[in-house]
């Protein structure tokens, strides 16, 4: 056999592989060897980061202090009057809005643990909507682990390996969410669609629905506790020819800006 | 052997940088922008490295790359070993040692692969980020013949330092 023969059934055998692969279904890249480049990913990104943390403190704390020694001195009597009247008031300020946030969030669903995880990386694809975060098994979350933020739901964790995490958004054209709407306690379904918008699926016509109005989880499945807020209606069409209303909502989370996370896992296991 | 080890460690070494860059740097700066550096880095392959070499690498490039997507296992194998396979094909066509050729490879296959990606789901979702997705093809253009040419500076290093 030739050398383009046996090329030719290297391809062959490639895009079997591959057509197996990708008859497996849904989401199963949780597996041993894509854990392992997930985990790799999240201490390779750990170390590259660290140099240039060390290089910014530095510079803040030394380089660009160097000329203020001086003036150091003439100012510390003025900023010591001034340390007693402020007594960091903006820091214990806003120390206090997140512990509120926090708290209300704790109130509200007393009965899960509240895993905090920070966001690593994005999805690679434009279409598909993922990011990677820093915390995984060993923190406890688990294949849809419901993700969120003081401001509403965020998505749901669909691979997981021992420190990292992957999380589906909402805004994905793979989410769907049970939902309602808050006031009229109208159900559907909450699905990812372009424009990172929101779209709420299976509400009949002739049901009154109204721009602002608040959809939140309805928590039918389990997976998402009830009420957590997941968006506005931005925009209501309705044809007497549809049985299904079109409702087009504007998420509460900005997903491009997020950076800190919650888990909500209803058991801890290990800390890091 | 060794030579060999060290080219494809070296290359995906390489590798992680851009996924670095694609997965965390890039999306930080704009969130929407999505540069394909793996592009210029097949192109490389197919010019300076032999197929039982080069193939190799982009199957397991392209399941690494898989794990920083939400796509269904196998998609993004599936959309980049058919990319090695078309230029692999072109190579007898056109004269692929042109940078111009390259870049416009890399724009070329970046929007194919976008669009076989929305194929396989939904054409919608490419609707909003129209902006993003040219500045990310032209940036793809910009950043494919620095891969390759960086893919052909690595193989030639490996070559001298035995030579």
């Amino acid at each position: 056999m030739g050398r383009s023969g046996s090329r030719g059934i290297l391809l062959i055998g490639a895009a079997a592989l591959i057509l197996v692969l990708l008859s497996t279904g849904q989401y199963s890249s949780s597996s041993l060897g894509i854990s392992c480049v997930r985990e790799g990913y999240g201490i390779f990104e750990k170390v590259i980061r660290s140099p240039f943390s060390f290089i910014a403190g530095i510079w803040n704390h030394y380089i660009f202090l160097v000329n203020t020694s001086h003036e150091n001195e003439v100012l510390r009597k003025e900023i010591d009057e001034l340390r007693v009247r402020s007594m960091n008031l903006e820091d214990i300020k806003n120390e206090n809005q997140r512990l509120r946030a926090m708290l209300e969030f704790k109130e509200a669903f007393q009965d899960f643990s509240l895993i905090p995880a920070s966001v690593l990386s994005q999805d690679i694809t434009h279409v598909f909507k993922t990011v990677l975060i820093d915390k995984g098994s060993r923190s406890g979350f688990g294949i849809n682990t419901p993700i969120l933020n003081p401001s509403g739901v965020v998505g749901r964790v669909i691979a997981v390996s021992p420190h990292t995490a992957q999380v589906l958004l909402i805004t994905d054209p793979n989410s769907s969410i049970p939902a309602l709407i808050e006031s009229s306690r109208v159900k559907g379904i909450v699905k990812g669609r372009e424009e990172s918008l929101l779209s709420l699926e299976y509400v009949r016509s002739t049901e009154e629905v109204n721009v602002g109005d608040c959809v939140v989880t309805s928590g039918l499945l389990g997976m998402f506790p009830k009420g957590l807020k997941i968006g506005y209606v931005r925009e209501v069409k309705k044809d007497d020819r549809q049985i299904f209303a079109k409702i087009i909502l504007e998420p509460c989370v900005k997903m491009e800006k997020i950076e800190e996370i919650f888990g909500i896992a209803q058991t801890v296991e290990v800390s890091d | 052997m060794l030579k060999l080890w060290k080219f494809q460690i070296s290359l995906f070494g390489i590798l992680f940088a851009v996924i670095l860059l694609e997965a965390s740097i890039i999306p930080a700066a704009w969130a929407p922008l999505r540069v394909d550096f793996f592009i210029g880095m097949i192109i490389g392959q197919i010019i300076f490295v032999p197929f039982s070499q080069g193939f190799p690498f982009v199957i397991l490039g392209s399941l690494i790359l898989q794990a920083f997507s939400g796509a269904r296992l196998g998609l993004i194998p599936l959309l980049y070993i058919f990319t090695f396979m078309a230029i692999e094909v072109l190579k007898n066509l056109i004269y692929l040692e042109n940078a111009y050729i390259q870049a416009s490879l890399g724009v070329l296959f970046y929007c194919l692969i976008a669009a076989a990606t929305a194929f396989l789901t939904d054409f919608a979702y490419l609707k909003g980020i129209t902006v993003p997705l040219v500045v990310g093809a032209l940036l793809t253009g910009f950043v494919s013949p620095m891969m390759a040419y960086v893919v052909g500076r690595l193989q030639m290093a490996y070559e001298l330092e035995y030579e």
